[in-house]
């Protein structure tokens, strides 16, 4: 049986060692798994203050009658 | 005849110079490296691949047995890509070879074993006597739990070599024999050829199933072990 013949053993052995344990590690080590990204809550609003509701002319002050 | 069947089985070498250095890291191209922070669809589906794997396999473990999920997840990686490139024609399976699992099996099973001695030596002295067994029997039954524990590196090796050449010989026996009934009878040809589909479709399977098994039972002797 091809197998059993130990003159190759060495070589076999030594490529797998740097395959498995060098190669597939670097290249799986670089994996990443992003987190979830969370939803950020909807910021409410602030209430529009009673004297900004309306826009009145002394709010342009290079539109008054001076 | 003998000589015939076992040729594919030969370690590799062209021209003196020793190519199954070569075939051993070919599997490593088929996953390439990450660059880029949004990836391509390949290495996109191996990473979730990879992540459903792990997750499965590591939820057993705890904190320490964890820290072997690099190791785990390039070993199954390795053994699965490699049994399945074994299954082209006329292709070298590296892990048909007894060299190849000796060398996986006997290191990864030490390192568990190591590491139960290191961490939890009376819990992994301990395994070798199971409880409530009477006392005439304990020595009887220590013996018998140190042969089960040193034959399991053997047993990894032994099982993932044979389940492989055996599928790999079933093959070409089987599609030898499709073949020399061709221009005998061409219905029991078909039933030959239906007979070797079938038999590929389970090799599919038990490339597969091989690297797991070989995977789960190393984190289990981890599992055992930290």
């Amino acid at each position: 049986m091809p197998q059993l013949d130990t003159s190759t053993w060495s070589i076999t052995i030594l490529s797998m060692i740097i395959t498995l344990f060098l190669v597939f590690q670097l290249k799986v080590s670089k994996y990443y798994f992003p987190e979830d990204p969370k939803p950020t809550l909807v910021a409410t609003p602030k209430p529009v203050t009673p004297w900004e509701k309306k826009w009145t002319k002394i709010y342009f002050p290079l539109l008054l009658p001076l | 005849m003998n000589e015939n069947l076992f040729s594919s089985f030969i370690t590799p070498v062209m021209m003196g110079l020793p190519i199954v250095i070569v075939i051993v890291m070919f599997p490593s191209i088929m996953f390439p490296s990450p660059n880029r922070l949004i990836n391509n669809r390949l290495i996109s589906i191996q990473q979730w691949l990879v992540q459903l794997t792990s997750k499965q396999m590591l939820v057993i473990h705890n904190q320490k047995g964890q820290t072997w999920a690099l190791m785990l997840m390039s070993l199954i990686l390795f053994i699965g890509s490699t049994n399945l490139l074994g299954l082209l024609p006329h292709s070298f399976t590296p892990t048909t070879q007894l060299s190849l699992n000796l060398g996986m099996a006997i290191p990864l099973w030490a390192g568990t074993v190591i590491t139960g001695f290191r961490y939890k030596t009376k819990a992994s002295l301990a395994h070798f006597l199971p409880q409530g067994t009477p006392l005439p029997l304990i020595p009887m039954l220590i013996i018998i739990e140190t042969i089960s524990l040193f034959i399991q590196p053997m047993a990894l090796a032994v099982r993932l070599t044979a389940n492989i050449t055996a599928g790999h010989l079933l093959i070409h026996l089987i599609g030898g024999a499709t073949l020399a009934l061709m221009n005998i009878s061409a219905p029991t040809a078909m039933v030959t050829f239906m007979i070797l589909i079938l038999l590929t479709i389970l090799e599919f399977a038990v490339a597969l199933i091989q690297a797991y098994v070989f995977t789960l039972l190393v984190s289990l002797y981890l599992h055992d072990n930290t």
